[in-house]
């Protein structure tokens, strides 16, 4: 009985901690900064800002290959 | 029968008369062309969805900008402002203006996102302050301006200041360390409740440690890492020779760890790694509460530069030249268009306009200026194009000293002494003294160590400071929400303490003691069909705010007005408004400018002939006078501090009865005498609501702002009245006062308790466990009884 109890606390302990831990990286992501945004976030979630999202990226993703080339360049 | 509808875009209500209607699509309403634009080109953009985000919001109406964005690609404007990231791109800070919901933010960041040659946009609901990053080879930073502006927001540029980026940075770190306590101290909570509630009577003692091991495993960060920040405070006080309550609050929590430390391994007895992980935080969550506040007024002082304008257009030889504020000199020529700021203050040399001195001044209309009148900067033209002479450089003008003043006073705002902290200081050096005058008795008396060390303890643990630094907290809380839940926004739990103390209350006129908005005083009215049309039309042409009053007068009072083709429509600078219609010449405004009323007066003329004259009227709010009559029955000085003229302020004074009156001040002169009255030993109250009173809201003990008040006045003030009732006033002192007196028996609770227990403990009568639950029982009844606070509404 006791041994259960006491893998149960570890494996709680371990999984609280873990969540601690996604918080805490998120935090200093800066995904908090702004809690006004955050607690708004549920409205930026839809598909369509998924796939401009995805988008953006690549665009970013291309805008800065372009600036790395005209740097070596110039 | 008329029916209110919500413009489609932005959702604010009208009469449905008076809406744009398109025939095509007439279930789209439109209160302006502003609105139809701004949803005519997000409809085409595909971003329709935004009004799904927007929900039951209401925006604001698109923002009119006539200004140039040209200049933001100016080589002023670029070195002043934009910085070049690592990756070789183009920065810019911005604050957006016109934000009000999440959707906006959507809204904004998503049609930034979707120009070519952005890198990045961030934009911060909290205080709409933006990051852009971009790539200049493909666009230029006037076209993203132009782009805001044309879904009707505007931009202004600010320079994050070394400041904002360090109180970013410490509101960040204290998140974090607060989080993780708030988080750890939950979990020991879940703990407790159980433990506390007797659920573990009889429990194997196995058991029993294992629970201890869970609490040591979540109080052991509480400590080092969220704590971390009062062994440092506790340091530094040392090295100043000074014991501080972060000197008590470490030693109490890490005596009380070391001590559950000893129990959990090898001792008998029971562990407090609860009161570890409580202690650090609820002392962290006021901490953080402080951090908060600094960032706030960071941001605000950054709303307030960024309205400074940027360049100036001085007059040269060989014609106009434009040049950075710094750069204009005492006598030089300085030109003013239409809907600019002045930037420096001067004389007016040539042209005839008038003048938006609300900034300054407060008086709610346009002043009129001709040639030897002053201007001030930071005043806006707004009729015609004007120039002046500098009369002071920018260094000396009354904009950039408002400023510095302002920026002066948020650094330095005074901190009232909180009664908690200067009695823990003698507190704390006191139940030190005597756990170690314990220790020591113990030790020589008894001779064993251990003993010796569970009564220093106990001692300790009784007399930690919970129920003192709760004392002032929990009822805090209490006030606090209730206040919140009628409307009114304390920003600091503290303001409460003041405002219960508080020996004077100085008021604002326009828009505080006043509603601030003109109504026309009803007359009878002669005039024919056609006449009340072309007044009506007349009225229309104009967004002065005499002329919307006029139109809202006669679209109240009269039915079926109609809209005439007025031609050659002319505003004649600082009387009125001048049109023609079938040669008749119409002409609505003041006839003379000599006279000082304490009204406004409007005559409408056709072909010179007085038809009507209209008198205008700033109104008392209802609830001014029941007001003033209660603070003065409490015994507290009622002042009127105003802008405005002699006449009207006295006028007013006298119908609510103020004990003291003042008119004609500017912002430095209200500010001065709120300091004189605080010299004098008085605590003191401002209530305003526009920019002109920010100076002095800032310096006062309290300042209080009206919900409908500018953005400036209710970021710099200390509480909100959200419903902009001026009863919302009384009721913050009633709620404050009441507060404030279950504080004082809170702590002398706490005190009482201490004074009781603390010999008890010290001569060994009390173990550990029983000092701990006498210990959360003194909390207990510091909680209950700050629960009483609302029980009398």
């Amino acid at each position: 009985m006791n041994s259960i109890l006491w893998i149960e606390l570890v494996v709680g302990i371990i999984v609280s901690f873990t969540l601690l831990g996604i918080f805490i990286w998120g935090a200093k992501q800066g995904q908090f900064d702004d809690s006004k945004k955050m607690m708004n976030g549920l409205l930026n979630d839809s598909t369509e800002d998924l796939q401009a999202a995805v988008k953006k990226d690549e665009k970013v993703k291309e805008l800065k290959a372009n600036k790395r080339e005209k740097l070596k360049n110039s | 029968m008329s029916k209110i509808v919500p413009c489609t875009h932005c959702h604010l209500e009208f009469d449905e008369s008076v809406m744009i209607k398109e025939p095509e699509k007439p279930e789209l309403n439109f209160c302006c062309n502003g609105c139809q634009g701004v949803y005519h080109l997000l409809k085409d953009d595909g971003l329709d969805s935004f009004y799904d985000k927007l929900g039951n919001n209401k925006l604001a109406k698109p923002l009119a900008i006539g200004d140039d964005s040209s200049n933001f690609d100016m080589e002023s404007f670029v070195s002043r402002y934009i910085k070049k990231t690592e990756e070789g791109f183009n920065r810019v800070d911005l604050i957006i203006e016109g934000i009000h919901c999440a959707a906006c933010i959507w809204l904004n960041e998503k049609v930034l996102n979707e120009m070519p040659g952005i890198v990045e946009v961030n934009i911060n609901f909290t205080n709409n302050k933006a990051k852009i990053i971009w790539d200049e080879d493909i666009i230029k930073l006037s076209q993203i301006i132009d782009k805001i502006r044309s879904i009707g927001y505007n931009a202004y540029p600010y320079n994050r200041t070394d400041s904002e980026i360090q109180a970013t940075k410490n509101k960040k770190d204290f998140f974090l360390r607060m989080s993780i306590a708030i988080f750890a101290s939950m979990n020991i909570m879940m703990i407790d409740v159980a433990k506390y509630s007797g659920y573990f009577t009889g429990i194997d003692p196995e058991m029993l440690r294992m629970i201890h091991m869970a609490e040591f495993i979540f109080a052991s960060p509480v400590l080092f890492y969220s704590g971390w920040i009062f062994f440092r405070g506790a340091y530094y006080g040392l090295k100043n020779k000074i014991i501080n309550m972060d000197f008590l609050v470490s030693a109490g929590a890490t005596l009380t760890y070391i001590y559950s430390l000893y129990v959990l391994f090898g001792g008998a007895g029971d562990s407090y790694f609860d009161s570890v992980a409580m202690i650090i935080t609820f002392v962290l969550v006021g901490k953080y509460l402080e951090v908060l506040g600094k960032k706030s007024a960071v941001d605000t002082m950054d709303k307030i530069k960024s309205q400074i304008p940027l360049e100036a257009t001085i007059i040269v030889e060989d014609g106009k030249k434009v040049v950075s504020l710094d750069e204009i000199n005492i006598d030089d020529i300085i030109e003013v268009k239409t809907g600019e700021k002045a930037c420096v203050d001067g004389i007016v040399t040539s042209g005839y306009s008038s003048f938006d001195e609300s900034s300054i001044s407060g008086e709610s209309l346009p002043l009129s200026k001709k040639i030897g009148d002053k201007i001030f900067s930071g005043t806006i033209n707004t009729e015609a194009v004007i120039r002046y002479k500098a009369t002071k450089n920018y260094a000396n003008s009354t904009l950039n000293h408002i400023v510095e003043l302002l920026e002066d006073s948020l650094n330095s705002k005074p901190k009232i002494e909180d009664t908690t902290q200067s009695m823990s200081k003698y507190f704390s050096i006191m139940i030190l003294s005597l756990a170690l005058a314990t220790f020591t008795g113990w030790y020589f008396y008894e001779g064993t160590f251990e003993k010796s060390l569970i009564v220093g303890i106990s001692v300790i643990i009784i007399a930690c400071p919970c129920a003192l630094a709760l004392a002032t907290p929990i009822a805090s809380l209490i006030g606090i929400s209730w206040l919140t839940k009628e409307g009114l926004l304390f920003k600091e739990a503290k303001f409460i303490e003041t405002f219960a103390k508080i020996d004077a209350i100085v008021f604002d006129k326009t828009g505080t003691l006043t509603t601030g908005k003109l109504s026309v005083k009803a007359i009878p009215l002669s005039l024919t069909k056609d006449e009340l049309n072309m007044l009506y039309s007349l009225s229309d042409s104009s967004t002065h705010p005499v002329s919307v009053a006029i139109k809202q007068y006669l679209e109240t009072s009269f039915e079926n007005l109609k809209h005439l083709e007025l031609d050659n429509i002319e505003q004649i600078p600082a009387f009125g408004i001048q049109a023609f219609y079938n040669d008749n010449v119409i002409y609505g405004g003041r006839l003379d400018n000599n006279i000082e009323y304490t009204t406004t007066i409007y005559h409408f003329t056709v072909n010179d002939k007085l038809l009507a004259t209209f008198e205008l009227e700033d109104h008392l709010r209802d609830d001014a006078l029941e007001t003033i009559q209660y603070f003065k029955n409490q015994n507290i000085k009622t002042v009127l501090c105003s802008g405005d003229n002699e006449k009207t302020v006295s006028k007013i004074a006298e119908e609510v009865g103020v004990d003291h009156h003042l008119a004609k001040m500017s912002p430095i002169a209200k500010a001065d005498y709120i300091r004189s009255l605080r010299d004098s030993g008085q605590k003191v109250v401002m209530v305003g609501d526009g920019i002109n009173d920010s100076l002095a809201l800032s310096r006062a003990d309290i300042s209080i702002a009206m919900g409908n008040g500018a953005d400036i006045a209710i970021a710099i003030s200390d509480i909100v009245i959200l419903n902009d009732q001026l009863s919302g006033i009384t009721k913050s002192y009633y709620i404050s006062k009441r507060t404030f007196k279950f504080i004082k028996q809170n702590l002398m609770i706490s005190l009482i308790y201490n004074i009781v227990t603390i010999p008890i403990a010290m001569a060994g009568f009390i173990i550990p466990l029983v000092a701990a639950l006498s210990m959360s029982l003194s909390s207990l009844l510091v909680v209950g009884n700050s629960l009483r606070i609302n029980n009398k509404k």
